[in-house]
């Protein structure tokens, strides 16, 4: 699990890329149903490229260029295609979605994430679409890693899951505890480091980046750091 | 990026990353073979033959179609003699006939003695197929690394000791 993992803070991809993989934990956690076609599509194309490419080189290597050359003129212009689907798949049709699922209550939802270089905010787009047809409503957030992440690089889940159980009322209905907890965010920076191994030493065994409830006890002794 | 790991999409998704820049690279110089309609559209010059045009390290861009004119006198060719693995890059000095069977003889310009020798037992001289493309542009040196790394072996072993330590500290 991410929250057992320490990474370099000073790693934008791996911020995001800890924070991404947070997501589908947290929201799977709490019943709803990932869906993974804009992955699956783009593991399709690529793959299918990686195929061509094998395949002319098998043609090449066996039986030499002079022989195969139509099939490989044929084979690059496939590969050159399938790549600029994917790109244009990855640019323009997942746009940084990670996650996209459907809640209990049959209410899509979309996550997309984005940072900026060396800007360390985690900038998130969450799109909701109801059952009933009217029209998809689109959240946007933009929070600091600092909220989430602890000076030694420890993901915490719980802060982490307040911010969008409170931004997004989709989710605080499926998680009403991490709504209500909106308290302020603990200053992760400036607390010194044996508070913080016992606040991540709790977060481990108790929470993980599942949502289970957090008995009342240890809430107060965070606050106090 | 171990955590990745678990999620099987997402494992696939790192492999193809990495499967795609190898395979791209491949599908450019393939590319690039059949723009030119050469085996080797990029050779590096081995030996000192051709100087004072070509040094050993220069990266040669080879070109195989005869569009406008046929391989005449005086072009740098690429060939490849019979059962030899390594190309030759030598100058056309005679051209007998025309078409696909004029019959070529080629010579280093830094040699005494024209290429007879170099062919093939009982080749005298060389047809338009044995040609894998003409010299139209080089870059000077840049292929010496390649040189290197062929007479002296125990470089690739340093250069991958090197890169080995790099992984090691980096812990990427």
């Amino acid at each position: 699990m991410a929250s057992q993992e320490r990474i370099a803070v000073h790693n934008l991809a791996d911020l995001k890329n800890t924070s991404d993989d947070a997501i589908p934990n947290y929201l799977n956690s709490l019943k709803f149903k990932q869906d993974h076609r804009l992955i699956d599509t783009r593991l399709a194309l690529g793959y299918s490229a990686f195929a061509v490419a094998a395949a002319c080189f098998a043609w090449d290597y066996k039986l030499g260029f002079d022989a195969t050359k139509y099939y490989t003129a044929a084979a690059v212009a496939l590969y050159a295609l399938l790549n600029g689907v994917l790109t244009f798949w990855i640019s323009f049709v997942e746009k940084g979605v990670v996650y996209q699922g459907v809640a209990p209550d049959g209410t899509k939802i979309s996550i997309a994430t984005s940072t900026k270089k060396n800007v360390p905010i985690y900038n998130v787009k969450i799109t909701v679409t109801p059952k009933n047809g009217s029209p998809p409503e689109t959240i946007e957030l933009a929070r600091s890693f600092t909220e989430w992440f602890d000076v030694q690089g420890h993901f915490i889940a719980r802060p982490f899951q307040s911010v969008f159980a409170t931004a997004v009322p989709l989710i605080a209905k499926a998680d009403p505890k991490r709504a209500q907890s909106s308290a302020p965010v603990p200053d992760f920076l400036n607390a010194d480091a044996d508070v913080l191994d016992a606040i991540a030493a709790s977060q481990s065994t108790t929470t993980s980046t599942g949502a289970e409830a957090t008995p009342a006890g240890k809430k107060s002794k965070r606050r106090k750091a | 990026m171990l955590s990745g790991l678990q999620n099987p999409r997402q494992a696939a998704a790192q492999l193809l990353n990495f499967g795609l820049i190898l395979s791209t690279a491949f599908m450019m110089w393939k590319g690039l073979s059949v723009f030119a309609d050469s085996p080797s559209p990029i050779v590096v010059v081995l030996s000192g033959s051709m100087e004072p045009a070509f040094q050993r390290g220069d990266l040669l861009f080879l070109w195989n179609r005869n569009i406008l004119s046929e391989t005449d006198v005086g072009e740098v060719v690429v060939y490849n003699v019979r059962d030899k693995e390594i190309p030759i890059v030598h100058r056309v000095v005679r051209k007998f006939g025309t078409g696909a069977h004029a019959r070529l003889l080629t010579k280093g310009d830094n040699n005494a003695a024209d290429d007879t020798e170099l062919y093939a037992r009982g080749q005298d001289y060389l047809e338009r197929k044995d040609i894998i493309g003409s010299v139209f542009a080089y870059i000077p040196f840049v292929g010496y690394v390649t040189i290197m790394l062929s007479e002296h072996p125990w470089l690739k072993t340093v250069m991958l000791g090197i890169m080995g330590l790099l992984v090691v500290l980096q812990r990427e």
